[in-house]
């Protein structure tokens, strides 16, 4: 029997009633009935499972593999970026915010330190823009972020000139500048950070690939529950025990069989790791650093606007400090390693900063308001909040360098069972027809 | 800066004193803001509502008290006791109350005023803490949770206000005017229909936009220098608000000028709370003396000695 006619066989017959005789299921129920019939609808079944044991296993190794790679190549990054353009922006403004308390010429140090957020967040902005896709909410968030930041420059840019020459109306600028990035830009930048953090999600749904690997356990158990029953029928109806192919064939499914095992539950296994020790703790402490950011920023804000103490229950500061100690513990209690002990130290840094917060506000509160901007932009109080965005920049660090690892462990052998699969599938179906097309020949 | 705001104020003058003959930049020998002076409510708008008679305000009870040594029982004893002085204004009207951006101060005509009546409570004029308060916020401030002892703000004495809070006596006297592009034809708030004319939130400015003839569209901003940014990014095409105010504006933007005559009255009272009135009388007391004996001219001078030679300062009217 040729393997055209074998293909025109359907390989699974519906409950149909009543065939027409002579029709092509009347002739596939015909062959149950005769015993070259039923080994030429076993080779089928096996010729059948086998290629598409094959397909599905390259296809499942294929999708894992390119979900895994999207993941560690695109998503992550993104979110990584994300953050980087949200946090530069909060820095930025802060920045801004400070050097206008300081009073006076600028110092050179803030300059630079507001020149290079920016610099990061155009960098950064340009390549998000390049991994995602054209259409949806973070491309739109990146659109208007490219049209927004340079309009926060120019106003900041303004502000700075007019301060220069000692008109007020820098001041304007300035708020005018802050406003757009605390309404407009911020936002959009949180709006990108958030679908960088789901599109994460769905990375490891995508790289776990689930469907495909059920259907390949569903086909690797089909393949080897035929050929068992192929060799039992075998045995049972010719004098031989064992049809040599037929078991050689058994031997490769089941190293198949292994090898997937193994290959797509090391995968697993490092996605899991990827996601509780790198993308978790990563998106945490991004929300953190934030949030640090933004307490100062609300700090030096509340300075500028010098419209005193802000009503109770509506101070930005309290819910930006409600979230950032949730976010710290939370931090702290998952970590283990260099990113615990920086974690731990951005925590009494934080206590520090908490502290100079409080004396900050308690001056200006009693009139001191003079003493509170010294406070607010001085040394110590600059160096207590640098330590603290520091620890948390390292411990992201290691977290980012965990993932990769992580992921780059997960994509190891799926190349490998791409090519191996289908080759091991055909082994089988080549062996297969070996093995049974001598029994077949017995009955010409 | 001198320099510009220099050629503001004369391009003020010029428009004051000549009516709407044009927008020369050369000052008139001898021309005076003179804003005690009857000013000629020429402009479109409805007329204020002067039936609670808003410049009068509640006479001096006696002989000031010794700075240091405030009655007990009276407001100003709270205030002695507490050590400062908490004064409610802005940080963006240049030549009133603006942030210098050399020193981080905020300084101008209004804060002078409440620094004078800081000094009459402690002897020192030190003894301040300013409180930067919303256009839309100095009527409530005096009440708030948090509340200011004073709000010196360019505050319009008006028979609204007064339904909620007492004024002193008038310390100064504007009128509203309109501030356009140098290359602009308009020559007051009637040329400018249909345009964009900006004010802050919640000053009687902004009504009197809203108000006039010519049917401008009124923009609100949080504060007149945040108009100016708007201005000088072309979204709007005017701001109208008092004259004194649009001359600091001026100062900071060559390309500016101010002009038409003033479309209405604006005298300026600092704000006080109805809860304590003796505190009301005491600064009444301290505008009187200060009237007389130079201060108001050497603070009108230090801040607007640009519009010219001091003016005779506003007269204390009483209501009691």
């Amino acid at each position: 029997m040729s393997t055209a006619q074998l293909d025109r066989v359907a390989p699974v017959p519906g409950p149909v009633a009543d065939p027409a005789p002579g029709g092509l299921l009347w002739r596939v129920r015909a062959l149950r009935h005769t015993s070259p019939g039923r080994l030429q609808l076993l080779l089928t079944a096996l010729l059948v499972f086998g290629v598409l044991t094959g397909l599905v296993a390259g296809l499942t190794a294929a999708s894992a593999r390119a979900g895994t790679d999207d993941l560690g190549d695109r998503a992550q990054p993104l979110l990584v970026e994300a953050e980087t353009i949200y946090s530069a922006l909060a820095d930025a403004d802060t920045t801004a915010a400070q050097a206008f308390l300081a009073g006076g010429l600028e110092p050179a140090e803030l300059t630079r330190r507001y020149e290079g957020d920016l610099d990061r967040a155009t960098t950064a902005l340009m390549s998000a823009a390049r991994r995602t896709p054209p259409e949806g909410p973070a491309a739109e968030a990146i659109r208007a972020l490219s049209s927004g930041i340079p309009r926060y420059a120019a106003l900041v840019a303004s502000a700075r000139a007019n301060n220069r020459q000692g008109l007020p109306v820098g001041a304007s600028y300035l708020s005018t500048a802050s406003q757009l990035s605390r309404d407009s830009l911020q936002p959009q930048a949180q709006v990108l950070f958030r679908s960088a953090r789901d599109e994460v999600d769905e990375g490891y749904g995508g790289a776990r690939s689930s469907w495909w690997s059920a259907l390949l356990v569903i086909l690797l158990v089909a393949l080897l529950g035929t050929l068992l029953v192929t060799q039992v029928h075998l045995s049972r109806s010719t004098r031989r025990t064992f049809n040599v192919p037929l078991l050689v064939a058994t031997a490769v499914t089941l190293a198949l069989t292994l090898t997937t095992a193994v290959v797509l539950a090391g995968q697993r296994s490092h996605l899991t790791d990827a996601a509780r020790d790198g993308s978790a703790p990563v998106a945490l402490l991004a929300e953190a650093r934030i949030y640090a950011l933004r307490e100062r920023g609300d700090d030096a804000l509340t300075l500028v606007a010098r419209q005193g103490p802000p009503e109770p229950g509506k101070d930005p500061y309290e819910v930006n400090s409600r979230e950032l100690t949730r976010r710290l513990d939370q931090a702290g209690r998952g970590a283990a390693g260099p990113a615990r002990t920086a974690v731990e130290s951005a925590a009494r840094n934080r206590r520090d900063w908490e502290n100079a917060h409080k004396r900050i506000r308690a001056l200006d509160e009693s009139g001191r308001y003079d003493e509170a901007v010294k406070l607010a932009v001085g040394e110590p109080t600059t160096r207590t909040f640098t330590a603290l965005t520091g620890d948390l920049g390292r411990a992201l660090e290691d977290r980012k360098a965990a993932f990769t690892r992580e992921i780059d462990a997960a994509g190891r052998g799926l190349g490998l069972l791409t090519v191996l699969g289908p080759l091991l599938a055909l082994a089988v179906c080549a062996l297969a027809a070996t093995g049974l097309r001598a029994r077949l020949e017995e009955y010409r | 800066m001198r320099a510009r705001a220099a050629t503001a104020v004369a391009v003020l003058l010029v428009s004051l004193a000549g009516g709407c003959s044009g927008d020369s930049s050369r000052p008139r020998a001898g021309a005076s803001a003179a804003p005690s002076a009857p000013p000629a409510t020429s402009g479109p708008g409805a007329p204020a509502d002067t039936s609670c008679k808003p410049r009068a305000s509640l006479r001096p009870a006696g002989p000031l008290p010794k700075p240091g040594a405030m009655p007990a029982g009276t407001y100003m004893r709270t205030i002695q006791d507490r050590g400062r002085l908490i004064l409610g204004t802005s940080q963006d009207t240049l030549l009133f109350s603006s942030r210098n951006p050399f020193t981080g101060a905020i300084e101008g005509f209004d804060v002078d005023m409440g620094r004078q009546i800081a000094a009459a409570i402690f002897g020192d004029p030190d003894k301040i803490q300013i409180r930067v308060i919303g256009y839309d916020d100095r009527v409530e401030a005096v009440d708030a949770a948090e509340p200011v002892d004073l709000v010196a703000d360019t505050m319009t004495a008006n028979c609204d206000r007064w339904g909620d809070v007492d004024f002193s006596t008038i310390y100064y006297d504007a009128g509203q005017k309109v501030l356009v592009s140098s290359t602009s034809d308009a020559r007051g708030i009637g040329d400018l229909g249909g345009r964009k004319v900006c004010a802050a939130q919640g000053s009687t400015s902004y009504d009197n936009i809203a108000a006039a003839a010519s049917r401008p569209v009124p923009v609100a901003r949080a504060g007149f220098a945040d108009c100016l940014v708007a201005f000088q990014q072309n979204e709007v095409d005017a701001i109208s608000t008092d004259d004194t105010i649009l001359v600091g504006l001026a100062a900071q933007d060559p390309y500016a000028k101010v002009v038409g005559p003033r479309m209405s009255q604006e005298p300026y009272g600092m704000a006080i709370s109805q809860k304590h009135h003796e505190f009301t009388r005491f600064v009444n007391a301290v505008l009187e003396r200060n009237r007389a004996n130079g201060t108001w001219k050497k603070t009108y001078e230090r801040w607007l000695g640009d519009l010219g030679p001091a003016p005779r300062p506003p007269a204390a009217q009483y209501r009691d």
